[in-house]
């Protein structure tokens, strides 16, 4: 109802940039279509993968690639979101460590390395730093917790050079039999019962194996996973680490439960399970969008928009087999290799990377939607995240960056 | 294949094992009967077929709060095909007696409302029959049952003296809840309406369907939901919303008979798309400029449900919105799942404690809160609210109402 801004999409980019304006004292609206980036990624901060130092890098290529978004947000624009992201999330007790000037090596759930520049405090104790202080570091799960194998992910690490085991621990009585997803042993670890049982198997393993640290799955508790960490490295005599799961991932729920109270707080509402389906302007205005709901669309109306609804696996980006590429909320037009013979280059693992990830939403330096003469759109929506063309989020590893930069330069607009 | 089982057969390619509506869902946080929408719907609905016996019965603990549909990243319409294996299974194993009677809230309430009522009620309010009712039906002894009326909104209707300067007309759909345990919300509802200039209508009704859909008794959903759309049609041709108070009611109207029940004539679809929940319908008033706003302050701070049929809707938080037009008035949301009664859900024995579990965060909050008054659009969740909590409920309509300062 009457809404200054209304923010499609309830990423990190769109709830940034909603948190942006409703700290300006905008009426402020977060629409979705359901859960999403945040509960599929690991919780950490990707800025620039592929150097050493993530800004230094990106102080670059602001220079080389003027139409990169991380050039249209500017270098200020990310490090005022970094600081802003991590104030979101110490406010909820989960301060998020790092820095932006060096990237962190984190283990997987395969026991591989992953650059990233920021992690939760849960985790930073697996950096690889740590782990090649030459103690042994134990590696321990629970058989009834899928997708997560402590023996592969210490053989990975000992393949690299580092001295780990993988055990798995007895799982503690409890009344559920059945289903043990990510989420559910997250609960269990909110019982101090079941921390308690089990800090007592790891106390045991220690003193017979000498481990300095231990790798858990990033499972330890959904909104107090601090203080589980410590509670277990008290209990154990170890250094205590999480390592992200499969999805549903626990550490991206607290994420998105640190930006749902910042928002709640700054008065913005979300309404989740809210599809948008089209929007409705005249150059250069939108004037409404419209979502799906039970027999008849739901009208909104605003008088700026924020478009943040991902790429082609957050859905904003729908590829056809004819070879279009489309917008799926708006019906933007889509910046794409001219035919679908050049989405992807000849070799599977092109150093390049395939065209058609690059796939994306053409903007001006204020994040405003271009067609393919240039000519801007709308001029009252500003398009953030991964639904930006001219990157490439996943093999550049500046997903989470990109996200909080260009949802943070709209939030300032 | 009709085009929603095609649809639903299409949704389920959609999923991709995210796992986030089971890490939403708010049945199997609490029990492990539920494993979980993403099992009972898109991966077991591959081993559901025509003809074949039903592979899994644990869908019939799906409550039908529609959580999953609401944060599924991909639009797989998973609370539909759980409605739709749980019809299986009746139609397999038939229904029991339990459940047919609590899905036929109308014929319940028809029994009970009257001059009598004062008399069931308490009896109801006995310990040793309310222990019969568990063993004989497997009603929970417990669970919220609610206090019939001495007299039926339409009959309190027929004698309303409606005022003579309305100008548009509306529909009222009041449900078997209004008409037979909560004729006062009817009446809110009717202040509200003509105050705001409408004239309101009382069509010919029966129950929604909607307990008779979550408890697999398909046939005779249809049959309400078909006199439903013939009693309601012409109102709906000639332009005249039709507007209710029960959000679930309203939902069953708009799109859970046609899509469940595979309805989908002409008639049907003119009433789903003339059909609005109250609040709706006046907060689309309001984007007009055409609510009136002539509020008295309530200094209030109260703590607010939206039930998890009303978010199914899809609209947001239309309560939230007008009456935050109130002077005054400050609505805390629960952003609880569920309250877990989920209409007859947890009324069962075998289904009360974790209804009542479901529902934990909410009691809390409505606890915490220390406000001897909850705000909740559905009668169901306002029975449930008060029974947990001891808190007393209202419907949002009730405090509009008061805030224009009607005589009820």
């Amino acid at each position: 109802m009457n809404y200054e801004t209304i923010v499609i999409g309830a990423g990190l980019a769109g709830m940034m940039a909603a948190l942006g304006r409703a700290e300006r004292g905008e009426r402020v609206m977060v629409l979705a279509k359901g859960h999403g980036s945040t509960h599929w990624a690991a919780g950490c901060l990707d800025l620039f993968a592929e150097a050493d130092d993530p800004l230094g890098a990106i102080n670059q290529l602001v220079q080389t690639r003027p139409a990169h978004p991380y050039a249209l947000a500017g270098v200020a624009a990310l490090e005022q979101a970094l600081a802003r992201v991590r104030g979101v999330a110490e406010a909820v007790g989960y301060p998020l460590v790092g820095n932006a000037g060096r990237n962190l090596l984190m283990p997987t759930a395969l026991g591989a390395l992953r650059p990233t520049a920021f992690v939760p405090a849960t985790m930073v104790n697996g950096e690889a730093r740590q782990l090649g202080d030459g103690r042994p570091t134990l590696i321990a799960g629970l058989h009834e917790l899928r997708d997560f194998f402590p023996p592969l992910i210490a053989a990975n690490l000992r393949a690299q050079g580092y001295a780990a085991e993988g055990v798995y621990l007895e799982l503690p009585p409890v009344e559920r039999a059945h289903d043990f997803s990510p989420v559910v042993v997250a609960r269990l670890f909110e019982r101090p019962a079941f921390r308690a049982a089990l800090g007592r198997q790891l106390a045991a393993l220690v003193r017979k194996g000498g481990y300095a640290r231990i790798g858990l799955p990033a499972v330890l508790g959904l909104y107090n996973a601090v203080e589980v960490v410590r509670e277990l490295q008290a209990l154990s005599g170890a250094l205590i680490f999480e390592i992200p799961t499969l999805p549903t991932s626990v550490p991206g729920m607290r994420l998105f439960h640190a930006f749902e109270q910042a928002l709640t707080k700054a008065g913005a509402r979300l309404q989740i399970g809210g599809w948008v389906l089209r929007g409705e302007g005249s150059n250069p205005h939108l004037h409404a969008v419209f979502s799906e709901a039970a027999a008849r669309e739901q009208r909104h109306l605003a008088r700026r928009w924020v478009l943040a609804t991902g790429g082609v696996m957050g859905g904003g980006l729908r590829a056809e087999h004819t070879g279009v590429v489309n917008e799926t909320a708006l019906g933007l037009p889509v910046r794409t290799p001219s035919g679908r013979s050049d989405w992807f280059q000849a070799r599977f693992l092109d150093e390049a990377g395939h065209p058609i990830f690059r796939a994306g939403i053409a903007v001006d330096a204020q994040l405003r939607p271009l067609d393919a003469a240039d000519q801007i759109v709308y001029t009252n929506v500003a398009v953030v995240g991964s639904a930006l063309a001219d990157f490439d989020p996943i093999r550049e590893g500046c997903l989470e960056g990109v996200a909080l930069a260009t949802g943070f330069a709209a939030g300032q607009l | 294949m009709d085009h929603i089982e095609l649809s639903l057969t299409q949704s389920l390619d959609h999923c991709i094992k995210c796992n986030i509506c089971t890490s939403a869902c708010p049945v199997a946080a609490v029990t492990d009967a539920f494993p979980g929408p993403k099992y009972v719907g898109p991966q077991a609905q591959r081993f559901r077929h025509e003809g074949q016996p039903v592979p899994d019965a644990s869908v019939d603990y799906c409550s039908g709060c529609r959580v999953c549909n609401q944060v599924c990243p991909t639009g797989v319409k998973i609370a539909e095909l759980n409605a739709r294996a749980r019809a299986q299974i009746v139609a397999e194993r038939g229904l029991p007696l339990r459940n047919w009677l609590v899905a036929r809230a109308g014929l319940v309430g028809r029994m009970s409302c009257g001059p009598h009522a004062p008399l069931l009620n308490f009896g109801l309010r006995l310990t040793p029959a309310r222990w019969a009712v568990e063993k004989v039906i497997g009603i929970h002894r417990k669970a919220p049952l609610p206090a019939s009326s001495t007299y039926t909104f339409r009959a309190w209707f027929r004698k309303h003296r409606a005022p003579t300067t309305a100008r548009r007309q509306v529909a009222f759909f009041h449900g078997c809840a209004t008409n037979f345990y909560e004729p006062h919300v009817g009446k809110a509802a009717i202040a509200v309406l003509e105050h705001n200039g409408f004239e309101v209508l009382l069509p010919k009704q029966q129950c929604c369907g909607l307990p008779l859909i979550s408890n697999g008794d398909f046939k005779a959903a249809t049959s309400a939901h078909e006199a439903n759309v013939q009693a309601l049609v012409s109102y709906a041709r000639q332009g005249i919303p039709i507007v209710g108070t029960s959000t679930s009611c309203t939902l069953t109207l708009k799109e859970e008979a046609p899509e469940i029940l595979a309805l989908h004539s002409e008639d049907v679809q003119i009433v789903a798309a003339g059909t609005y929940d109250i609040f709706e319908f006046l907060r689309s008033l309001a984007e007009r400029g055409e609510l009136k706003t002539d509020f008295r302050p309530i200094e209030r701070h109260l703590p607010y449900h939206q039930p998890c049929q009303y978010r199914a809707h899809r609209l947001g938080s239309p309560a939230m919105d007008v009456l935050s037009l109130i002077p005054g008035l400050v609505l805390e949301e629960s952003h609880a799942e569920c309250c877990g009664i989920a209409g007859t859900y947890g009324l069962k024995q075998e289904k009360y404690q974790i209804g009542m579990d479901v529902g934990a965060k909410l009691f809390d909050m409505v606890k915490r809160s220390g406000s001897d008054l909850a705000l909740c659009d559905s009668e169901t969740c306002r029975w449930q609210i008060t029974h947990a909590t001891g808190v007393a409920s209202k419907h949002p309509i009730e405090i509009l109402a008061e805030a224009y300062g009607l005589e009820l």
